[in-house]
């Protein structure tokens, strides 16, 4: 009897403890947030508090917009407790979290906002010059950022302010995407923009931006020369007149005009230069023969001018040749020039050696002290007949049957 | 005795002498054919473009009507590239806790914020190895002088494994969108602001019909001469032809071949062999018969950063054979539960999850399964698959239950065997092995069982094989030996007693 009783207890005790362990195992997975704060400003601390039965063996994961951490919880008074670290909760946006246990999923986010308080406004201008006449603009961007380098809420006023000449324009843009933007367009005048922007109280500092000159008009030409004789000695300059665009601002400086001449016989030279204060000027040689240049100057693709003629007298009006006994060495001059002196050194003489009629060899030297001398080696020219045609300042003298021994 | 030693003796210094020779002269002539390779002068100005393909995820633009500059397709692309490229780093960096290549992706004080959080990682132990599968950018706003670009990049699809002193936590899957500001720095474009907008926990949940497979009655094919190995220089038009219509003539409707992933050219597939493939299922629809296509071949890195390349492989070879009329069904991956304990179960199965979804919002209109080597191993995922596939080479005695079993499991599924089989090989290595009229024997007997059950099957396979890589099943030649004779047909092309019953 006493055993029935005995293992009716037995009995009792292992369904009782058996309940217990079904129990407890059914509590031990249950978690539920107690903290409800789910808007927060960056950089606040924050704790993620779950009351709790069972096991406390959970972590927190937890992301924002950056990258994402695991979390090991305080316990205390049956309560877990996650203190998100600085890295993450200092950084605006979404803060997604969730509860890894081995129950049932427990998810949930924060909505982390940026400051109030503006920290500084980051400012991208660009292009950095732009082209006058009000169809050309530049773009500045702004975006207001709080101390820890959070983008400010959207519809942040940010007021963009720019001085022109004697305007001074503020203008209102609200971000949106984090960001704001204004285009701040050019005007007819060539000069700069001064651009700085303002938000909450804060100001930026100064940003300039070059109003360059539109693309050239038309122009003239003028030419200078100390004399008008073809002495392939004195230079002509040509000069252009203020180079201006269409509202009346002179080209930026460096606008490079190109001169064209052509001779009259056709033939094309050409010299450059630059422009300074709107004016190029560029230089030739002049001829050494009469000759008439027809001159035009152009900006490629954009201006060009008017079309100057000028005239070179003829400077040497003849000269002497004389042979030497052999009649190897041949001297030409003195070469005169239009007031009798000699010719400044360097003028071009030119030498073609016929030899039945078959041209043997062309040389040329250039006069020193108004003389010019060659020299036909026995070695290269032997024995015969030669035709010789000797030119300078284009007057050509022929000797035919010039006899070598 | 002393006259035969002398003679062992001499003819072994000879030899001996000849192989030292040899050797002197191999050595020579190794050294001299050394000294003669040099740099190769194509090379010498390093003007090759070496560019691999590290991460692909899905890349999908708005169309564009953002503010300020219009904006080309070239810098769109690039933007798009090193956006990529960004994501790329910063999951190197929270994989391995350390700063590589941020730098070059996020503006100095962007990159601060990934600093801090490395270091609390690093401090804690945690490694997080995340991978992004989907973005959907629009572009919001480009500045005038190009320098700058605003995006919101919608509904990322994020996969993240988070190990805490190397042990894995947890897996998220997550749903996000993000506001991004690019700057133009260095040639780079880089983040300047990164703020999370939305996120979600993300399981995709596929509401669409099923899609039924019935009355699959085929075989596993590879051509006899060169088995797991039929596309690139050796694919052969003829003898394919051939060989289906063997198949075709013994009254089966299916075949089932297979796509390795290396040599298909993983995440820029091979033209030449995709035309190939191709072509097998013309020569399959031309004879009537539909193909189950199996990706993935003799994949096994699993890798959460690898996954973005094995989805773009798997979306060129899918968009190029799903209008098909042959094909009938998509098997993910031929027996990925033998990676279970080489790769970690848990990371096999979280790639084929993801696969499947990817397979199936590719190719909605066929079927999908993965080819587990074994019933037990059939359960998993089973609610994602259309049809419910196995390989059976066990005692057929146990065949019927273990069917029987899966089926009260798996109540809406078609379940498919797509391998069985038994190998003729008895020989040196295995000397009590099955004859050819043991093999006959099982053919028909299984058959008879799939005939009572109206059971789905895939036998394997037509032909005695000469060659097996060494991949398949390892040089041992025990194992190699029996790999070779489990064919209808034997190497002779003579059809073996067992071909009676490939069908029923």
């Amino acid at each position: 009897m006493k055993l029935k009783y005995l293992y009716i207890v037995i009995f009792s005790v292992l369904l009782f403890s058996t309940t217990i362990v079904l129990q407890t195992n059914e509590v031990a997975s249950s978690y539920n947030l107690v903290s409800k704060q789910s808007l927060y400003t960056a950089g606040d601390p924050i704790e993620l508090q779950f009351s709790f039965t069972g096991n406390s063996e959970v972590y927190l994961y937890c992301s924002n917009s950056y990258g994402s951490v695991i979390l090991n919880p305080i316990v205390k008074n049956f309560q877990l407790s996650f203190s998100i670290p600085q890295s993450i909760s200092k950084k605006s946006g979404v803060l997604n979290w969730q509860l890894v246990s081995d129950k049932k999923e427990l998810s949930g986010q924060i909505k982390m906002q940026p400051k109030a308080k503006i920290n500084s406004i980051e400012s991208y201008l660009g292009p950095p010059s732009i082209e006058a006449g009000g169809t050309d603009f530049t773009m500045l961007v702004v975006i207001p950022t709080d101390d820890l380098d959070n983008p400010l809420m959207d519809s942040t006023k940010v007021a963009i302010k720019h001085q022109y000449l004697t305007n001074q324009t503020t203008s209102d843009v609200f971000t949106e995407h984090g960001f704001g933007y204004h285009n701040i367009y050019s005007e007819t005048e060539s000069g700069r923009i001064l651009i700085s922007s303002e938000s909450l109280d804060l100001n930026s500092k100064e940003y300039d931006v070059n109003v360059v000159p539109a693309i050239p008009t038309n122009f003239v030409i003028t030419s200078e020369r100390i004399h008008n004789y073809a002495d392939g000695n004195q230079i002509t300059t040509f000069r252009t007149s203020v180079l201006r665009d269409r509202f009346d601002n002179i080209v930026s400086d460096g606008t490079f005009v190109t001169f064209f001449i052509t001779n009259k016989d056709g033939y094309k030279s050409k010299t450059s230069g630059a422009t300074i204060n709107g004016i190029a000027t560029a230089k030739l040689l002049q001829p050494d023969r009469e000759d008439q240049w027809t001159i035009k100057a152009y900006v490629e693709g954009m201006a060009n001018s008017n079309t100057i003629v000028l005239n070179y007298k003829q400077a040497v009006e003849d000269f002497d040749v004389t042979f030497s006994e052999d009649k190897r060495s041949i001297t030409i001059g003195p070469l005169k020039s239009f007031m009798n002196q000699h010719v400044p050194d360097g003028m071009r003489v030119h030498l073609s050696v016929y030899k039945n009629n078959v041209l043997e060899s062309e040389t040329i030297e250039h006069s020193l002290n108004g003389i010019a001398t060659f020299y036909l080696n026995p070695d290269r020219f032997p024995k015969g007949i030669y035709e010789l045609a000797l030119s300078a300042a284009g007057i050509t003298k022929k000797f035919t049957e010039v006899r070598y021994e | 005795m002393s006259k035969v030693n002398k003679t062992i003796l001499r003819s072994l210094l000879l030899l001996s002498y000849v192989v030292i020779i040899a050797l002197v002269i191999y050595g020579f002539g190794a050294l001299y054919s050394y000294l003669n390779t040099g740099a190769d002068r194509s090379k010498m100005l390093h003007t090759e473009v070496k560019q691999v393909d590290q991460y692909l995820p899905e890349l999908e633009w708005a169309p564009l009507a953002n503010e300020g500059r219009p904006m080309d397709q070239q810098t769109l692309t690039a933007i798009g590239n090193d956006y990529l490229d960004a994501w790329y780093v910063k999951h190197v960096a929270y994989k391995t806790n350390t700063q590589k290549g941020l730098d070059d992706y996020y503006t100095k004080s962007a990159r601060q914020n990934i600093f801090n959080i490395i270091a609390f990682n690093t401090e804690n132990k945690t490694t997080i190895d995340a991978t992004t599968l989907e973005h959907h950018p629009t572009l919001e706003f480009f500045s005038e002088d190009g320098q700058l670009a605003v995006l919101t990049d919608h509904n990322v699809i994020e996969y993240k494994r988070i190990s805490k002193d190397e042990k894995l936590v947890s897996e998220i899957n997550e749903k996000v969108s993000y506001k991004v500001t690019l700057l133009l720095e260095d040639g780079f474009w880089r983040i300047r602001h990164l703020v999370k907008l939305t996120s979600e926990p993300y399981l995709k949940v596929t509401n669409k019909k099923r899609l039924k497979v019935t009355d699959i009655k085929g075989i596993n094919y590879y051509p006899q001469a060169n088995p797991w190995d039929m596309f690139g220089d050796h694919f052969d038009t003829d003898i394919i032809t051939e060989d289906l219509d063997i198949i075709k003539n013994s009254g089966l409707n299916s075949i089932r071949i297979f796509v390795p992933y290396e040599s298909f050219g993983k995440s820029s597939v091979d033209k030449i062999r995709l035309k190939q493939l191709i072509k097998v299922l013309d020569l399959a629809d031309a004879k009537n018969l539909k193909v189950m296509v199996t990706l993935f071949d003799f994949y096994g890195d699993y890798s959460v950063l690898d996954w973005t390349l094995t989805q773009r492989h798997a979306k060129i070879i899918i968009n190029a054979l799903k209008d098909h009329n042959a094909l009938s069904s998509w098997d993910i991956k031929n027996e990925p539960n033998l990676d279970f304990e080489s790769r970690g179960e848990q990371l096999v199965t979280a790639w084929l999850d993801k696969m499947v979804d990817f397979v199936q919002s590719q190719d909605p209109n066929h079927a999908v399964t993965i080819g587990w080597s074994n019933a037990k191993s059939a359960s998993i995922l089973k609610d994602k698959l259309d049809v419910v596939s196995f390989h059976y080479y066990e005692d057929l005695d146990q065949l019927e239950t273990t069917y029987k079993t899966l089926k009260t499991n798996i109540k809406d599924r078609p379940i498919v065997i797509t391998e069985f089989g038994v190998s003729s090989y008895s020989g040196l290595w295995n000397p009590f092995g099955d004859s050819e009229d043991d093999q006959a024997d099982y053919h028909k007997t299984i058959q008879s069982i799939f005939s009572e059950n109206d059971i789905q099957f895939m036998s394997w396979t037509l032909y005695d094989f000469d060659n097996i890589p060494k991949e398949v099943v390892g040089r041992l030649p025990w194992r190699q030996n029996a790999q070779k004779h489990f064919g209808f047909i034997d190497k002779n092309g003579a059809k073996k007693g067992a071909f009676e019953f490939i069908s029923n």
